[in-house]
């Protein structure tokens, strides 16, 4: 997999810090699965916050704080669990929120040809999987905040250019775009806005309403 | 408490050692990193009754994931740094954290290049440490921000009334003297 769209050095630095809400930190970790060079850029920033901790002013722990501490070293922990297969078409960090599998997805139907489900919502933040038939797209719309959209399968285009599975799109207030799935397997894309999208045209405008775009 | 901070290289052995369950290796991490992980939770605003808390939750956690420590991956400092950061987001905003295994075998592998690269974390964190000291002020103001205020670009740009772009940008150029100060010249 070859990707050509990176999401920006401030959301992956968001994610290594913290900074970031759960429906972008959910974005930025889907592609890491797919990015090792932004899972090298994550290192390096979290090294950063390594050597910011490194250098924080210490504040007194009381001498009962590691007496209890000591006291639990031998308690039963919980076993690791790590992941040893791949299962699955679904990327590790979108499982917890729909399975193993994108067909058990409880789709919401917004045309025959397009459709979506929410996953997580933040600080208004909305994190969503969109699907796309090919040939089916969202309506021409501009955007109040930024919109950053993940691919998964399939591939998508509009005015910007061509993005495949991989590839974030990442998009300003001022971007006005018609984003389509090309021809080929279904175009699942994860989509996050940190502000509701602004439809053009009466029609657009009243579904976006209803689907919470 | 007056014998003098250990360096990385101990605190990292440390940490290989509490994996084969060595508790004067474990006590010599809590001494160190219980107060800087307590005091990184109030500089959040964490109080400072669950910030000992969590402390200790973090530390605890040193002791029973001692055995994914890679310090051919990361530093004590920064693998310490990653397990309060999630703490904090479960425990304080209660949110999921999404995060990766890396051992996961879903992740797709990089380039030849990215695979062979391995840092020296023990020096590294010396570099990383002048690098940081030595960004210009409007980068490291943003830095900053974003670990001990867990404010998001856009936060930041609207706090400071500077354009998105600009902090994006500013943000850029940090990461690449990150990038350089870690050795890696792409």
């Amino acid at each position: 997999m070859s990707i050509h769209h990176h999401p920006g050095e401030e959301l992956l630095l968001n994610y290594a810090s913290g900074a970031a809400n759960e429906a972008v930190s959910l974005l930025v970790a889907t592609h890491l699965v797919a990015c090792a060079d932004c899972r090298a850029t994550v290192a390096r920033a979290e090294a950063a916050g390594g050597t910011l901790l490194a250098g924080i002013a210490p504040v007194a722990v009381s001498q009962r704080a590691y007496d209890s501490v000591l006291a639990r070293l031998d308690e039963p922990a919980a076993a690791i669990v790590r992941s040893a297969k791949l299962t699955g078409d679904v990327p590790p960090p979108l499982r917890p929120y729909i399975g193993d599998s994108f067909d058990a997805v409880p789709w919401r139907h917004i045309t025959g040809k397009l459709a979506h489900y929410p996953l997580v919502t933040r600080d208004g933040t909305r994190a969503r999987l969109i699907r796309a038939a090919p040939g089916a797209g969202v309506a021409t719309h501009s955007h109040r905040g930024e919109e950053w959209t993940l691919v998964l399968t399939g591939s998508f285009h509009d005015e910007t250019g061509t993005y495949a599975a991989g590839d974030v799109q990442s998009t300003t207030p001022e971007v006005k775009h018609r984003p389509t799935a090309d021809p080929g397997p279904v175009c699942i894309n994860l989509a996050v806005t940190d502000a509701p999208l602004v439809f053009d045209g009466w029609l657009p405008k009243i579904v976006g309403k209803l689907f919470g775009f | 408490m007056t014998n003098p901070a250990p360096d990385s290289a101990r605190l990292n052995a440390a940490v290989v050692a509490v994996a084969a369950k060595d508790r004067a290796a474990f006590q010599l991490l809590f001494d160190h990193f219980a107060p800087r992980v307590k005091g990184y939770l109030m500089r959040l605003g964490t109080s400072n009754a669950q910030a000992e808390d969590l402390a200790q939750d973090a530390l605890l956690a040193v002791w029973r994931k001692a055995a994914l420590f890679d310090p051919a991956k990361a530093s004590a400092s920064t693998w310490i740094f990653t397990i309060a950061r999630n703490l904090r987001i479960d425990a304080i905003r209660r949110e999921r954290r999404p995060e990766l295994d890396p051992e996961d075998p879903a992740l797709q592998p990089g380039s030849a290049r990215a695979a062979d690269e391995s840092v020296d974390w023990g020096q590294a964190e010396d570099r990383l440490r002048v690098a940081l000291a030595t960004l210009p002020d409007e980068q490291s103001r943003i830095i900053e921000l974003s670990f001990l205020s867990e404010k998001p670009h856009s936060m930041i740009a609207r706090e400071l009334g500077l354009p998105l772009g600009t902090v994006k940008s500013r943000i850029r150029l940090a990461m690449a003297r990150l990038r350089l100060a870690l050795g890696d010249s792409t």
